[in-house]
């Protein structure tokens, strides 16, 4: 079952089953103590964190920093980048996360967290096949 | 009573490209589709996960879109596909 780590050096906050051995903020080794979803709720939340408020331009170059080391990179199809971004982020406004506009939500949430973009497509058969995630927003690199 | 849907999404482009296949299709044959959006109208959307235990297997294991399905023969094709195959699958 994942939790919340907080590093007791700079107050990163991890959320998984395991937190990370070196701290990526601090370099701290074994830094990392169990914390409350409330702790790490605040924490999240404070002033001291950055607010980002993310639009279609600010997720964009999020997706396209993401690929940059990887072998797959944002389709250069913009139109079709363009149609996605709008289903994206009218699903997150009318549906609450970022999920997939070609894939429809089961209302089972931990099922529905694979849908959301970025999601796992490497595991898709499209990928696997053609290349390109189920709804097309990222392609492997020739 | 036997229907064929459409399950279908407006920022999708694989629908955005089916669409005229659809279109071809109704007007070369009798065979008319339900055409249901599934991210803008909750209806349609809980209709779709109605089908749930019969489209999701032959569907990767998700609801995507587009997917073609017959009510009574449930039959499913998801995803973009030619021409050929649609119309085989309207007239099976």
């Amino acid at each position: 079952m994942k939790k919340h780590w907080r590093c007791f050096v700079c107050n990163d906050i991890h959320y998984g089953i395991k937190p990370p051995e070196i701290c990526p903020t601090c370099q701290v080794k074994n830094a990392y103590v169990k914390t409350s979803s409330a702790e790490a709720e605040t924490i999240c939340g404070g002033a001291e964190a950055e607010k980002v408020d993310f639009n279609k331009d600010i997720f964009l170059e999020a997706i396209e920093k993401f690929t940059e080391n990887n072998e797959f990179q944002v389709n250069p199809d913009r139109e079709k980048v363009n149609l996605l971004l709008e289903g994206i982020f009218n699903n997150e406004k009318n549906h609450g996360l970022k999920y997939c506009p070609c894939r429809l939500i089961t209302k089972d949430f931990k099922e529905d967290l694979k849908l959301v973009c970025p999601c796992n497509f490497l595991i898709h058969s499209t990928y696997k096949e053609k290349g390109e995630c189920w709804c097309g927003l990222f392609k492997r690199r020739k | 009573m036997e229907k064929k849907i459409m399950f279908w999404a407006r920022e999708c482009p694989h629908c955005r490209n089916m669409i005229p296949l659809v279109d071809k299709l109704e007007e070369e044959t009798d065979v008319k589709l339900e055409r249901l959006e599934i991210w803008h109208n909750e209806k349609n959307a809980d209709l779709m996960r109605s089908f749930k235990d019969v489209i999701a297997p032959k569907c990767g294991g998700q609801l995507r879109t587009p997917t073609f399905f017959d009510t009574e023969t449930n039959d499913v094709i998801c995803g973009k596909v030619e021409y050929e195959k649609l119309k085989e699958w309207a007239l099976k």
